[in-house]
């Protein structure tokens, strides 16, 4: 068959026809190879080939009729442009950028935010503290029952001082590194970063109550003349965990901060803007997580002593901020 | 008020099409709510039989205390999935194997590279958007209505807000500033007018007239078109009856409407029908060079009109 009794639009599929079948092979290597590790012939056969199928989609969404055709010239020119435009990131370095620059780099950013969430911590221990001396009876309101584990103003000072000192209950290592994270605390840290998303309240009353209970909690030890003994069982992961959960209410509340108050922008593009840090900070407050789940899952179990347990708690927290405030500065 | 909504939604591009530099609109047509939920619950299986096959591991190897082992578990599912989602992604430049078999495709919203930023940031928020508040429903009982209720209310409009949203974006999607497509499979189909219909050596060739093809459009063309792709492919008895059936229908019916004189033969119908559609592709596209697009048999009425 010669080209010659063809009508126009099939004759212009002949001409091209070997071309779009070589796009769609380099597509294909492109997308499973990726880009870097193809040759320099082939990534410009692909870029030269795609602007070339642009022009065939252009010219046959002129002249053809012939759906099949159309569907394929407009399905291949998508997929080539995804290759062209929207190629594969090195993944190289991610992680040591995260660690030395982005990280520390969004803290700084977003240092009011963090300010906020560690204010209304602070609140709500003030708060919580001054009202169990007020009345004994607060302290039930605000602990969850599960949570106090037999600990309150009914308890005697021994059996408080063992649940300090006490070699706890059976778990440790893994077994205990697994239900600590499921614990009260990380649940709430990932609820305050949740929450705030939807709007800034729920996050911040979150914060609150969180702080609520640690004060009549420690009120309680202080009544017995516990203070020091329980600052250096809460400093072990306290200052780590209480920092992140901190923290991911930081994120939080700058995500509900661009939904509530998106200025001149729109709501999704401010949200966009305060995802970057928002982000960061979440990554960050589950990392601190982790780690404060390693500090209680072995160290307060190996530790017995109130001094170490102040001086490894606020050593380590000292560590966290010292990466917060020294890493990641540009050289001028 | 409602109506001027509706034509400003109107005026909007189609969300679909997207300008790329050379200036020549391409389409990534949106996926849907329903493709990528399945995407999900297939990546949501593939993690916890990860997660299950670990458990069994630890297990075996006295890692774990059967006391423990719920704790270890949860544990293990989380430290999966998250990483799962955000590996995924990032390796196969926004799919992970769920989406790959649905074959859909995270893209950046303005058509640039993703990022890893964007990558993790959507994944993140997939666990405050659905799996938090889901887990919290599932371990919930009827004792605390409140905190369900409210983890209801969260879920739900976690799910609405991409029914409501021209890109279906998640809360995620919107931060990332990603969207999600369905990625477009190029298939390329014989030319149906290239395989001419080769005449039988005592039939003579069909001829139409050009007031004969003035009747149809692009799309009954199209229509054709497509019954003549699925020609050949279903060799069954009933359906080839069946097939029969409609193709004399539709020679009838178009014989009758161009007033095309001469009847056609059982043996030439579909070799009729090839004819006809070379005749009026090659007469449509002739009318469209010269600006008269015909989008189907209706086009003279609408000049009619305006």
């Amino acid at each position: 068959m010669n080209g010659d009794d063809l009508i126009r639009s099939a004759r212009f599929r002949k001409e091209r026809e070997a071309d779009w079948r070589r796009l769609e092979q380099l597509v294909m290597a492109a997308e499973s190879r990726g880009l870097q590790h193809m040759d320099f012939a082939e990534t410009r056969d692909l870029a030269s080939l795609y602007r070339q199928a642009t022009t065939s989609l252009a010219i046959a969404r002129e002249i053809s009729l012939d759906k099949a055709l159309l569907g394929y010239l407009e399905a291949l020119t998508a997929r080539a442009y995804l290759c062209v435009y929207a190629p594969q990131q090195r993944l190289g370095g991610l992680i040591e950028r995260f660690f030395t620059r982005s990280a520390p780099q969004a803290m700084r950013r977003s240092w009011l935010y963090i300010l906020l969430g560690f204010l209304c911590m602070a609140l709500g221990t003030l708060a919580g503290y001054l009202l169990y001396f007020e009345n004994n009876d607060w302290f039930y309101v605000f602990m969850p029952s599960e949570l106090s584990g037999g600990r309150g103003p009914d308890a005697t000072t021994e059996s408080l001082r063992d649940s300090i000192y006490g070699h706890d209950t059976g778990s440790t290592g893994l077994g205990a590194f697994a239900t600590y994270l499921f614990s009260h605390n990380t649940r709430i840290a990932i609820f305050v970063f949740g929450l705030g998303v939807f709007a800034c309240a729920p996050a911040i009353l979150l914060t609150f109550y969180n702080g609520l209970i640690l004060g009549a909690f420690v009120a309680v030890h202080v009544d017995r003349g516990l203070g020091p003994d329980i600052a250096g069982w809460l400093s072990v992961h306290g200052v780590t965990e209480l920092s992140a959960i901190c923290i991911a209410c930081g994120g939080g509340l700058q995500l509900g901060a661009a939904l509530l108050f998106p200025g001149d922008r729109t709501r999704a593009e401010a949200l966009r803007l305060a995802g970057r840090d928002a982000v960061k900070l979440a990554l960050v407050a589950a990392l601190m997580l982790i780690v404060a789940a390693v500090l209680e899952g072995f160290a307060r179990q190996l530790i017995n002593e109130t001094g170490p347990r102040l001086a490894i708690g606020w050593g380590v927290g000292a560590l966290w901020l010292a990466w917060f405030c020294l890493a990641g500065r540009e050289r001028s | 008020m409602f109506r001027r909504w509706k034509e400003s939604r109107r005026a909007l591009p189609s969300p679909d099409t997207l300008m790329p530099p050379e200036g020549v609109p391409l389409t990534l047509p949106i996926a849907g709510v329903g493709v990528r939920l399945a995407a999900q619950i297939t990546d949501i299986i593939i993690t916890t039989i990860a997660a299950v096959c670990l458990v069994i591991l630890l297990l075996v190897t006295n890692l774990t205390s059967p006391q423990t082992m719920v704790a270890v578990g949860a544990l293990l599912f989380f430290l999966i999935r998250i990483p799962y989602y955000v590996c995924a992604e990032i390796a196969w430049n926004g799919q992970t194997l769920g989406k790959r078999l649905m074959k859909i495709k995270v893209v950046s919203h303005d058509g640039g590279p993703l990022t890893a930023h964007a990558l993790v940031l959507r994944n993140l928020m997939k666990e405050a958007e659905i799996f938090l508040p889901g887990t919290l429903l599932l371990t919930l009982d009827a004792a605390t209505p409140l905190e369900s209720l409210a983890s209801l209310v969260w879920v739900l409009t976690a799910l609405l807000i991409p029914v409501f949203n021209r890109y279906r974006r998640r809360l995620g999607d919107m931060m990332a500033g990603t969207h999600v497509i369905h990625l477009p499979v190029p298939v390329l189909l014989k030319d149906l007018a290239s395989e001419a219909p080769r005449p039988l050596q005592n039939a003579k060739k069909i001829v139409f007239l050009a007031h004969q093809l003035d009747h149809y459009g692009a799309f009954e063309l199209q229509t054709l078109e497509t019954l003549l792709r699925n020609q050949g492919t279903p060799p069954g008895s009933v359906s080839a009856t069946q097939r029969d059936a409609t193709i004399t229908a539709i020679v009838e019916k178009i014989r009758k409407k161009i007033g095309y004189a001469d009847p056609v033969p059982p043996a030439d119908r579909l070799r009729f029908l090839q004819a006809f559609y070379n005749a009026q592709r090659e007469h449509l596209e002739q009318r469209q060079l010269f600006g008269d697009r015909r989008e189907n048999k209706h086009y003279a009425k609408g000049d009619a009109e305006t």
